[in-house]
């Protein structure tokens, strides 16, 4: 009868804390404001623009750039290969299957980096994964990659060599003046074939 | 962080490794809480033993404070935990079938395996029982179906029904399982049997 009395205090005692603590409801795929303040402040999410063209020029498959500007500044100018999804649609159902999934890096960028951002904070705060932004948008991709602009001679080996590399990215893009090939065959974006990431169903159970 | 397989944070393999070693710890339980006799099984029916009444609320009280806390620190999300379909007539015919199975044969489906393992006689039989069972619902499947599927819940909840929170209804769950537990005291005073 004691252990009886004993467990009838200790059920009851933790019932009634349970009964009247508000359920929680916080969904552990959304990221909370602290998290992302973290991703924030370590710009997890930034790609330089020497990356970025490093990766197109050795046609790296894996990326996949996404234009989130208006489809009328898409059309006068845009990165070859990029998809136009304005940030207003970017939760329509037609392009879940491009942000919300785990094969390809998808690169957001816009002609700063304000609609970018904003499209990368929209998708992260649903829990997608593999988008990023373009550091400085497509102002700071002009100014470093298609013009690069000399360091000084005394500058660290680095800086040179950082700089030796935009101009030849900036042969490559077709910046700087320097006509090339490569950029007259613009290719059409083509869609890639994403297979979504299956919904893992809870396993079933039984008696 | 979890349940782990459904989040992916261990591989869905270890699915079969964990329920054998939780088979097993499961079985080793019965069988030292005494749940392989039959006697002491149907005894909850006649009211001298009621240790399996006991335990079972027990564990299930266990389980549910155990997720009910669990999640309000969020080490796992309930939204990922499966909770089994309720087909209305199949659930309320199946208990009255499986109640006058335990009543008559004097073992649950788990029980009877565990009696089995330590070689009782009646618990083969109630086992072989069991596969008569299984061939005759196979076998009349065609008849039964639109019983077996009728009042299709979904995977509904009980706190969802009534629209209380979880937390209320996992109270109203250990009231009613405390006023058991003195009701099945009083009862072992009442109809005691010296050997069984």
């Amino acid at each position: 009868m004691l252990t009886l009395k004993r467990l009838t205090a200790i059920l009851l005692g933790l019932g009634l804390v349970i009964a009247f603590v508000p359920e929680n409801t916080t969904k552990p795929y959304r990221l909370s404001a602290a998290d992302m303040l973290t991703e924030v402040q370590f710009g997890t999410e930034m790609i330089s623009p020497d990356e970025l063209a490093d990766w197109l020029i050795n046609k790296d498959p894996s990326i996949q750039l996404i234009d989130v500007r208006t489809p009328k500044d898409y059309n006068q100018f845009h990165l070859d290969g990029a998809l136009n999804i304005p940030l207003s649609k970017i939760l329509d159902n037609e392009w879940v299957d491009y942000v919300d999934q785990g094969i390809k890096m998808n690169i957001f960028y816009s002609n700063g980096t304000t609609l970018s951002h904003e499209a990368w904070m929209l998708t992260r705060q649903l829990g997608y994964e593999n988008n990023y932004v373009l550091q400085g948008g497509l102002n700071f991709w002009t100014e470093t990659i298609l013009n690069p602009s000399a360091p000084s001679p005394y500058s660290a080996d680095d800086e040179i060599a950082k700089y030796e590399f935009r101009k030849g990215a900036s042969q490559y893009f077709g910046g700087g003046g320097v006509k090339s090939s490569v950029t007259k065959s613009k290719s059409k974006a083509s869609k890639p074939k994403i297979k979504r990431k299956k919904k893992k169903k809870a396993p079933q159970g039984g008696c | 962080m979890g349940p782990l397989i459904p989040q992916e944070i261990i591989a869905e393999g270890w699915n079969f490794f964990i329920a054998f070693v939780v088979g097993i710890g499961f079985g080793f339980v019965l069988e030292q809480a005494g749940f392989s006799s039959s006697r002491k099984l149907a005894g909850v029916f006649y009211g001298y033993d009621t240790v399996v009444l006991k335990v079972f609320f027990t564990a299930t009280i266990t389980g549910m404070l155990g997720l009910l806390y669990f999640s309000l620190f969020d080490w796992i999300d309930l939204n990922l935990v499966w909770v089994n379909p309720t087909f209305l007539w199949s659930a309320i015919i199946g208990g009255i079938i499986m109640g006058a199975g335990f009543i008559i044969g004097g073992y649950c489906p788990g029980t009877s395996v565990c009696a089995l393992s330590i070689g009782k006689i009646d618990a083969m039989i109630f086992f072989g029982g069991i596969f008569v069972g299984i061939f005759l619902f196979g076998e009349t499947y065609a008849i039964i179906k639109p019983l077996y599927m009728a009042e299709y819940l979904g995977n509904i909840k009980l706190s969802d029904v009534l629209g209380i929170s979880q937390g209320a209804l996992a109270f109203f769950v250990i009231l009613a399982a405390l006023a058991m537990f003195y009701v099945a005291e009083i009862a072992e005073k009442k109809f005691p049997r010296e050997e069984y």
